[in-house]
């Protein structure tokens, strides 16, 4: 595995990751729905496949010493370890703004553990729509990647449009008073922190599960391709 | 010990069938894989490397089964495309370094040798190399991984006559060691009449022969005479050419007496191929 991960960063990793991974100071504009840098970050990975695809790493990959299943685990572990390092340059910028003084965020979710856990959540998204369909046709990569971006927009519009609605839903109903004080604010608290990191520790799960679900559909897609 | 034995491999697509293609290969051999464009010879060598999912049948690479020893098995095997064109924008020092990586005995003195010997500079991109530099490149490779089992397609497809009588010395002493062979399909007969020692032709996906050259070529006779003698004996004919002055036809050796009254010479591959192709 050490192997094809010096192989994934060596041979598939393209300038965009590094450049699209600055899109994490979006969180120090003020009022932005901050959600949409983590489709950013997907958005560098799918470069990264789509080069993959031109460069012919299926067939590159199936010539070396590896099995199938291996070569899918090792795409999924660079993809993992380019999301986790965005999400923590997303937790260092988050609290870089809150140093700044930065106040709270009427177009989406506030920097905060909850937006980190929507971003596992979007990185899951995008993770289960496109990966394994690149395994089952690496050559359509290019047009997988607009069905994916439904699929993230409609994700990040339901949870920032649950955020923003929170705000006048409070008054109404009480389940969204405590969304508003516990979730969408940068955790200073005790409570607050607690109820942030039970919401991200639950994304991080579903990151996790979803993750293993991908790189099942994934092997078994890329056992009947045709590379 | 066969270094490469398949037996009964099956592949259906729509339009197409590769029906129950089996071979074998011992060290020290090369072995000309030949049939027309579409016969099924990529075809049957992906589904050997499991490069696209067979529907029936086995592979053994030096007594092992491919199916559940995947990554023993590729240890020793170099696959060789004609048209290497995987990162293409990556220099050659960066695709050694990655490919090194995956082989325990990866023997980087030889990969100096074969570098010098094929000219090959590795601070060149693979899109600044030649097609006949790429093959050379991707055998250097495999060879440099002591593979024992090298399997090409279509190498020399787009190489000049030089450079490929070029690649066909270079694979008569690869395997001089007695150690390695060569799969080596191609539609280019000549190439294999230069260095083949074994042939494996396919038809429309299905097995026509497997056996040495000359056993083979043996077991077939031209004809010719003028077109009237070839009436009644039709039956006889695996295919033929006729023409104002008479008919060259191509018959098993077993039939030959069936000839007596015609000219009768010994039929080379190519001839073999394209009158057994004519005869649907």
């Amino acid at each position: 595995m050490k192997n094809l991960l010096y192989k994934e960063f060596s041979l598939c990793l393209p300038v965009q990751v590094p450049i699209f991974l600055l899109f994490s100071f979006f969180i120090l504009i003020p009022n932005y729905p901050y959600l949409v840098a983590g489709f950013f970050i997907c958005n560098a990975i799918f470069y990264s496949f789509v080069q993959a695809s031109a460069d012919n790493d299926p067939l590159f990959s199936l010539l070396l010493p590896v099995s199938k299943a291996d070569t899918v685990k090792g795409k999924m572990i660079f993809v993992v370890l380019i999301q986790l390092v965005s999400l923590v340059i997303f937790a260092a910028v988050s609290l870089l703004s809150h140093a700044m003084g930065k106040g709270a965020n009427d177009a989406g979710t506030d920097a905060s553990l909850t937006l980190l856990g929507g971003y596992l959540l979007v990185f899951s998204v995008f993770n289960l729509s496109y990966i394994p369909h690149y395994f089952k046709s690496p050559h359509t990569a290019g047009k997988r990647f607009l069905v994916s971006a439904v699929f993230m927009f409609g994700f990040m519009i339901l949870f920032e449009g649950f955020m923003i609605a929170a705000k006048p839903l409070s008054e109404v109903v009480p389940f969204f008073s405590l969304v508003e004080t516990y979730l969408d604010v940068f955790p200073t608290g005790g409570a607050v922190w607690i109820a942030q990191a039970v919401f991200f520790a639950v994304c991080a799960a579903i990151y996790a599960v979803l993750n293993i679900v991908c790189v099942k559909k994934a092997v078994k897609s890329f056992e009947t391709s045709e590379v | 010990m066969n270094l490469l034995e398949v037996n009964g491999l099956c592949k259906q697509y729509s339009g197409f069938v590769l029906d129950n293609v089996s071979f074998s290969l011992e060290p020290g051999y090369i072995m000309g894989f030949i049939g027309r464009n579409g016969a099924g010879k990529t075809t049957t060598i992906k589904s050997m490397l499991n490069l696209i999912k067979k529907d029936g049948g086995e592979v053994y690479i030096n007594g092992l089964p491919f199916d559940k020893n995947e990554t023993e098995c590729k240890r020793q095997i170099g696959f060789i495309t004609g048209g290497f064109d995987c990162y293409k924008k990556s220099t050659l020092k960066k695709l050694t370094s990655v490919t090194r990586r995956f082989y325990d005995d990866y023997n980087d003195g030889l990969y100096r040798e074969y570098m010098t010997r094929f000219n090959l500079d590795e601070n060149k991109k693979v899109s600044e190399l030649s097609a006949g530099m790429r093959v050379k490149y991707a055998l250097t490779l495999a060879l440099c991984h002591n593979a024992k089992l090298l399997i090409f397609d279509e190498p020399t497809s787009g190489l000049d006559p030089v450079s490929r009588d070029d690649l066909l010395d270079i694979f008569r002493s690869v395997i001089s060691d007695g150690q390695r062979s060569i799969l080596f399909s191609t539609h280019i007969i000549s190439d294999l009449e230069k260095c083949a020692d074994f042939i494996t032709y396919i038809k429309n996906g299905k097995l026509i022969a497997s056996q040495d050259v000359t056993s083979f070529c043996e077991g077939y006779r031209l004809v010719s005479g003028d077109g009237a003698a070839l009436s009644g004996r039709e039956r006889y004919v695996v295919g033929h050419k006729s023409n104002a002055f008479g008919f060259t036809a191509l018959i098993k050796t077993e039939d030959a007496d069936k000839f007596a009254d015609c000219r009768t010479a010994p039929a080379d591959l190519e001839s073999i191929m394209i009158y057994t192709e004519q005869e649907d």
